[in-house]
C-alpha cells in the first residue's frame, strides 16, 4: 500500500488572496513531514487540501499515484487529528471512534475488535462510554488518535494536535506519537507552528512562509545548512543572530559586494578569549543574563548590532565589555533577497596581511 | 461541485419558504389587491373601486374612532408596562430562590392562553360582585363600572394588557440588566457614584437599546390586540374599545364587506411595517452601538 | 439558602466596619428589608390573587358568587361545575383537537425548520441572502394582518373548518429558522470536517451530529410552539364555524353562551381546565420556557 502524496504545482485563492503560489512537494510514504511556519503561512491550507476539506485552486494531488483532485474526503484513505480534537460532544467515546466505521458499512463484529484493539494501544478501554466532556485533555487526544487509527488510513494528518495541551503532557504526547509512527509505517503529515516540536518529530520539515515552501529538509540539514535567511531565523532558539553586512567590520571577504547580511548562530560564539582560534571577533557590551540553568543567554551589543549568545554548563561572565570570537567555519553569508551564499572562506583583514608575509 | 449539491440547499430551505409564501407573502399582496375591490365574499364579481374604500374608510366616523382608540390604548399600555417593568426590573434583579418564585409569578400571565385572561378579568370587573370593586372599596372608593361604560371601558383593557405583559418585559429588561458588566458597576463603587446616579449615568444608557426594542414590540403588539376584545367588550360599549383587528374582523366577517376590511387591513399594515422598519433601524444602530 | 447566607455575611462585614454608627444602620437596614418584603409579597399577590379567585369561584354555587363582599373559601366545594363545564359543549372534541392540532404544527415545524436553519446557516447559495430576508419579514408579520386574504385562500381551497386549514400555515416557523440557524451557527466547522472524513453523508451529519447538539433550542422552541398554539384562540376563531375543528380555548370561551352571562362560577371551573395543564408545564419546565419567550422578545 503506497501512500507517496504529491503536490504539483498546487495553488491557491480565497477570494482574491492568493494563499498558496505554486507549491511542489513529495511527501515520501511512511515518512514523518513536518510543516511548519509562522501562522498564516499556508501550511494548514496545504494540510486540508490533501485532506480533500479545502480544494486547490489550481495543480494536482496524488496520493499513492492516484489523482485524488475529484475525490471526496471521506473516500481518500486520509485521517485527520484535529486542533480542538473535533470529537462529537453527543457520542460516546465507542460512537466517535465507531461512527466512521459505520458509514463505511463495516460489518459489526469486525467493528467491535477493532475498537477493542485500538482502545487497547492508546489506553481507552475503561473509558469507552463516556462522553468526550468527562474526559481530560490528553484523554480526548488519544480518542482523536483512536479515532482517526481505526480507520487504517493510508495517510495520517495532524493539524496542531498539541497545542492545546499543557507543557508537561505535550512532551508526553510528542514520545508517544513518535513511537505510534514507528510501529504503524503509515505515513504521517504534521503542522505545527512550534519549530521545537518540528525538529524533534519531523523526519522531514518543510518550512513554510507565504504560501511558499521555504526549505523540506531532514532536521540535521536545516540546522547546519539553511537554505535561506527565514530558516536560518526559523530554526533555533535564540535565532540565528544576522549582521548587516554593511556594519560588519574586520572581516576580508572576496567578492564582498554580493552579501546583505552576516549569520553565527549564538550557541557557536566562544566566549573565552584565551582560546587561541580563528575566528571573527567582536566586542561588546552585555546588556542581559537569563540564566537557564545549564544555559546562558546574553544580549550583547556591537557596533555591528544587538546580537545573543548561548553558552553551556559555563560559568556566568561578570564582566560588561567582552570580546567574542566565531569561528569562521561557523559564518553564514546571505545575499540581500535572503538567499543562502555557500562556499565563501573569511580572514580577518589583518591577519591575512601577516599571514601573507 | 454537482448539480445535487447545487440544488441540496434550496431544497432544504423550500418547504419552509412554500409555507411563508403562500400563509404569509402573498397574502399580503392579495389583501392590498383587495382593498380596491368592493366584494361581499358571495357575489361571483369583484367591483374595481380604486381607493374608494380608503376615502370611505377615512370619512367613516367610526373607522376614526377606532384609529383614536387604537392609538390611546397603545399609548397608555407601551408607557405604563415599559415604566413598571424598568422599575420592577431593576427591584428584582437578583438571584434566590425567593425572586426566582417572584419574577415566575409576574411572567406566569404571558404563558396563560387570553382567552382564561379575558374571561378572569371580566369575573374580577364585573361592577357588581368582582374582586375589583371590592378591593377598592376596601381603600373607601366607590364601585367603578370598569367594562360596561365608555369612560373606565378602555383603560380597563389597558389595565389588563399591562397586567399580562409586566412579567415579560420585566423579564426581558433582566435579561439586559445582567449582560451589563459588572465591573462597571465596581468602578463607579470606586468612584463613590451615589444608587440613583448609578442609574442614570450609567445602567438606564447602558439598557436603552432593551428600551426601544421593548417600546417598539410592545407597540406592534397593542396594535394587534383582539382576544380581550373579541371576549370583555366587542369593541363596546359605543364603541369605546373596538381598535383596529376587531374592527376588520367585524366588517369582514359580519358584514363581509371584504373590499373595505381589506382597506382597514392596509391602514394596520402600514402601521405595523413603519414600526418594523423602525425596529430594523434600530437594530442595525445597535451593532454600531455596541 | 447560599444566597441568604452571603447577604448576612455581606451584612456582617459590613456591620463590624461601620463601627458606632451600627446600631442605628442595622435598624435602617432591618426597615429596609421588611418593606422590601412587603412589597416583594404583595407582588406575588398582584398575580397570584386573580389565579386563587379563579379557583375559589370554580367551586362556589351561583348563588355564593354573587355576594358581597366576596367570601374566599366556599363553604362546600361544588365539584359539580366542572362537569357541567365540560359537558356544556364536545370537550372531548375540543380537546383533541387542541392536541392534534398544537402536535402536528410542531411536528410539522420540526421537519421543514431544522433542513431550512442548517441550509442558512452552512450553505453559500445564490439568493439566500433574499431567501433569508422573505422569513425575517414573515418573523414581523402577525397572523392578525393577514387572516382576511388567508381565509379567501382556505376557502377557496376547502380548508375551512378542517384541521389542516389550522395547521399548514403554521407549518414552518420563521421564528424557529432564526433560533436554530443561530445555534447551528456556534457548532464549530471542524466537527463537520470530521464528519467528512468520516465518511459521513450530508443528512447524516445533519441527523446525528447537528440536532443533538442544538437539542436545548430544539426543547425552547418546541415549548414556545406549543404554548402558542395550544392557547390560540383567534386562528381557530377565524378559521373554523364547525365545532368539529374548534379547540379548547373557542369552547371555554363559548361557555358563557351555553350557561349565560353571569354563571361565573361555570365559567371559571371552565378556564381552570384549559389554564391547569399550563401552569404545571410551567411549575416543571419554568426556566426553560422563560428562556423561550424571553429570547423570542430579544432575538
Amino acid at each position: 500500500m503506497m501512500a507517496k502524496i504529491e503536490l504539483k504545482n498546487i495553488g491557491k485563492k480565497f477570494k482574491d488572496e492568493e494563499v498558496i503560489k505554486n507549491l511542489n512537494l513529495t511527501i515520501e510514504d511512511g515518512s514523518f513531514t513536518v510543516l511548519v511556519g509562522p501562522s498564516g503561512c499556508g501550511k494548514s491550507t496545504t494540510l486540508r487540501m490533501i485532506a480533500g476539506l479545502d480544494k486547490q485552486t489550481s495543480g494536482d494531488i496524488l496520493i499513492g499515484g492516484r489523482s485524488v483532485n475529484h475525490i471526496a474526503p471521506g473516500l481518500r484513505d486520509v485521517a485527520m487529528v484535529f486542533q480542538n480534537y473535533a470529537l462529537y460532544p453527543t457520542m460516546t467515546v465507542r460512537e466517535n471512534i465507531e461512527f466512521g466505521l459505520k458509514n463505511r458499512k463495516v460489518p459489526k463484529q469486525e467493528r467491535d475488535t477493532l475498537i477493542h484493539d485500538i482502545s487497547e494501544i492508546v489506553g481507552l478501554t475503561s473509558y469507552l462510554n463516556k462522553k468526550p466532556q468527562m474526559l481530560s485533555g490528553g484523554q480526548r487526544q488519544r480518542v482523536a488518535l483512536a479515532r482517526a487509527m481505526v480507520k487504517q488510513p493510508k495517510v495520517f494528518i495532524l493539524d496542531e494536535p498539541l497545542s492545546n495541551l499543557d507543557a508537561k503532557l505535550r512532551n508526553q504526547m510528542r514520545t508517544e506519537l513518535i513511537q505510534l509512527h514507528r510501529r504503524l509505517g503509515t505515513t504521517f503529515v504534521y503542522v505545527t507552528h512550534d519549530q521545537v516540536e518540528a525538529m524533534s518529530m519531523g523526519d522531514v520539515i518543510v518550512v513554510m512562509n507565504q504560501g511558499v515552501i521555504q526549505q523540506a529538509a531532514s532536521p540535521a540539514k536545516l540546522y547546519g545548512d539553511p537554505e535561506n535567511l527565514f530558516t536560518a531565523q526559523f530554526i533555533g532558539t535564540p535565532a540565528m543572530n544576522i549582521l548587516n553586512f554593511s556594519e560588519v567590520q574586520g572581516l576580508h571577504i572576496p567578492a564582498a559586494e554580493r552579501i546583505g547580511y552576516l549569520g553565527f548562530r549564538p550557541e557557536h560564539v566562544l566566549m573565552k578569549q584565551d582560546l587561541h582560534r580563528e575566528g571573527f571577533t567582536l566586542d561588546g557590551e552585555i546588556v542581559t543574563r537569563e540564566s537557564l540553568g545549564a544555559e546562558t543567554i546574553y544580549q550583547i551589543k556591537s557596533k555591528a548590532g544587538v546580537f545573543f549568545v548561548k553558552t553551556f554548563l559555563e560559568p556566568m561572565e561578570m564582566n560588561s565589555q567582552i570580546k567574542v570570537t566565531i569561528p569562521y567555519e561557523q559564518l553564514y553569508y546571505f545575499a540581500p533577497d535572503g538567499q543562502r551564499i555557500r562556499g565563501i572562506e573569511a580572514r580577518e583583514k589583518s591577519l591575512s596581511f601577516v599571514g601573507g608575509k | 461541485m454537482t448539480l445535487w449539491e447545487k440544488l441540496r440547499p434550496y431544497g432544504m430551505v423550500a418547504p419552509a419558504i412554500l409555507v411563508f409564501s403562500v400563509f404569509f407573502i402573498y397574502p399580503i399582496f392579495y389583501m392590498i389587491y383587495l382593498s380596491m375591490f368592493d366584494w361581499n365574499f358571495i357575489s361571483p364579481t369583484k367591483n374595481f373601486v380604486g381607493l374608494q374604500n380608503f376615502v370611505d374608510l377615512f370619512k367613516d366616523p367610526d373607522f376614526m374612532q377606532v384609529l383614536k382608540n387604537s392609538l390611546v390604548y397603545m399609548l397608555l399600555t407601551v408607557s405604563l408596562t415599559i415604566g413598571i417593568s424598568l422599575l420592577f426590573a431593576v427591584w428584582l434583579n437578583r438571584t434566590g430562590v425567593f425572586y426566582g418564585f417572584v419574577q415566575g409569578a409576574i411572567f406566569s400571565p404571558h404563558i396563560i392562553s387570553l382567552v382564561s385572561i379575558s374571561l378572569l378579568w371580566s369575573w374580577l370587573m364585573d361592577p357588581e360582585y368582582g374582586l375589583l370593586n371590592w378591593a377598592i372599596g376596601l381603600f373607601g372608593f366607590e364601585k367603578l363600572p370598569w367594562l360596561s361604560h365608555p369612560s373606565t371601558s378602555l383603560i380597563s383593557l389597558v389595565i389588563v394588557a399591562v397586567w399580562k405583559g409586566i412579567g415579560f418585559n420585566t423579564l426581558v429588561f433582566i435579561a439586559g440588566l445582567q449582560s451589563i458588566p459588572k465591573d462597571i458597576y465596581e468602578a463607579a463603587n470606586l468612584d463613590q457614584s451615589r444608587p440613583w446616579k448609578t442609574f442614570a449615568r450609567l445602567t438606564f444608557p447602558m439598557l436603552s437599546p432593551t428600551v426601544f426594542f421593548l417600546v417598539i414590540i410592545n407597540m406592534i403588539s397593542s396594535f394587534q390586540v383582539f382576544e380581550t376584545i373579541a371576549i370583555m367588550t366587542q369593541g363596546g360599549p359605543v364603541n369605546s374599545t373596538n381598535t383596529l383587528v376587531y374592527y376588520i374582523y367585524d366588517y369582514g366577517f359580519r358584514f363581509f364587506k371584504i373590499g373595505y376590511a381589506s382597506a382597514a387591513g392596509v391602514v394596520l399594515l402600514v402601521i405595523v411595517g413603519l414600526l418594523t422598519l423602525l425596529y430594523f433601524k434600530l437594530l442595525s444602530n445597535r451593532i454600531h452601538y455596541r | 439558602m447560599k444566597e441568604a447566607n452571603r447577604t448576612i455575611a455581606e451584612g456582617r462585614v459590613w456591620f463590624q466596619s461601620a463601627g458606632k454608627e451600627a446600631w442605628m444602620a442595622k435598624g435602617a437596614n432591618m426597615a429596609i428589608r421588611a418593606v422590601n418584603l412587603i412589597g416583594l409579597l404583595l407582588l406575588v399577590l398582584i398575580f397570584a390573587l386573580p389565579f386563587a379567585w379563579m379557583i375559589s369561584t370554580s367551586l362556589k354555587t351561583m348563588p355564593e358568587t354573587m355576594v358581597f363582599p366576596p367570601e374566599w373559601i366556599p363553604k362546600n366545594p361544588v365539584w359539580q361545575n366542572f362537569s357541567e363545564a365540560w359537558s356544556s359543549g364536545p370537550f372531548l372534541q375540543y380537546f383533541v383537537n387542541s392536541v392534534v392540532i398544537a402536535v402536528c404544527i410542531l411536528a410539522l415545524q420540526m421537519l421543514t425548520i431544522i433542513p431550512a436553519a442548517y441550509a442558512f446557516a452552512r450553505y453559500q447559495f445564490k439568493g439566500s441572502g433574499l431567501l433569508f430576508g422573505m422569513v425575517m419579514i414573515t418573523l414581523m408579520i402577525p397572523s392578525q394582518l393577514i387572516f382576511l386574504p388567508v381565509y379567501l385562500e382556505l376557502s377557496a381551497w376547502k380548508l375551512l373548518n378542517t384541521h389542516l386549514g389550522l395547521i399548514l400555515p403554521f407549518a414552518s416557523s420563521a421564528f424557529g429558522i432564526f433560533l436554530l440557524r443561530q445555534a447551528f451557527k456556534q457548532v464549530p466547522e471542524e466537527l463537520i470536517e470530521a464528519a467528512r472524513l468520516d465518511n459521513a453523508k450530508e443528512w447524516k451529519v445533519i441527523l446525528n451530529i447537528m440536532v443533538p447538539l442544538v437539542r436545548p433550542v430544539l426543547i425552547t422552541f418546541a415549548l414556545f410552539s406549543f404554548i402558542a398554539h395550544w392557547n390560540d384562540y383567534f386562528w381557530p376563531l377565524v378559521m373554523t364555524t364547525d365545532e368539529t375543528a374548534r379547540t379548547l380555548p373557542l369552547g371555554i370561551a363559548k361557555i358563557r353562551e351555553v350557561e349565560g352571562v353571569a354563571t361565573w362560577n361555570i365559567l371559571m371551573a371552565g378556564n381552570l381546565i384549559l389554564v391547569l395543564p399550563i401552569l404545571i408545564v410551567f411549575f416543571f419546565a419554568q426556566r426553560q420556557i422563560i428562556r423561550a419567550f424571553v429570547y423570542n422578545g430579544v432575538k
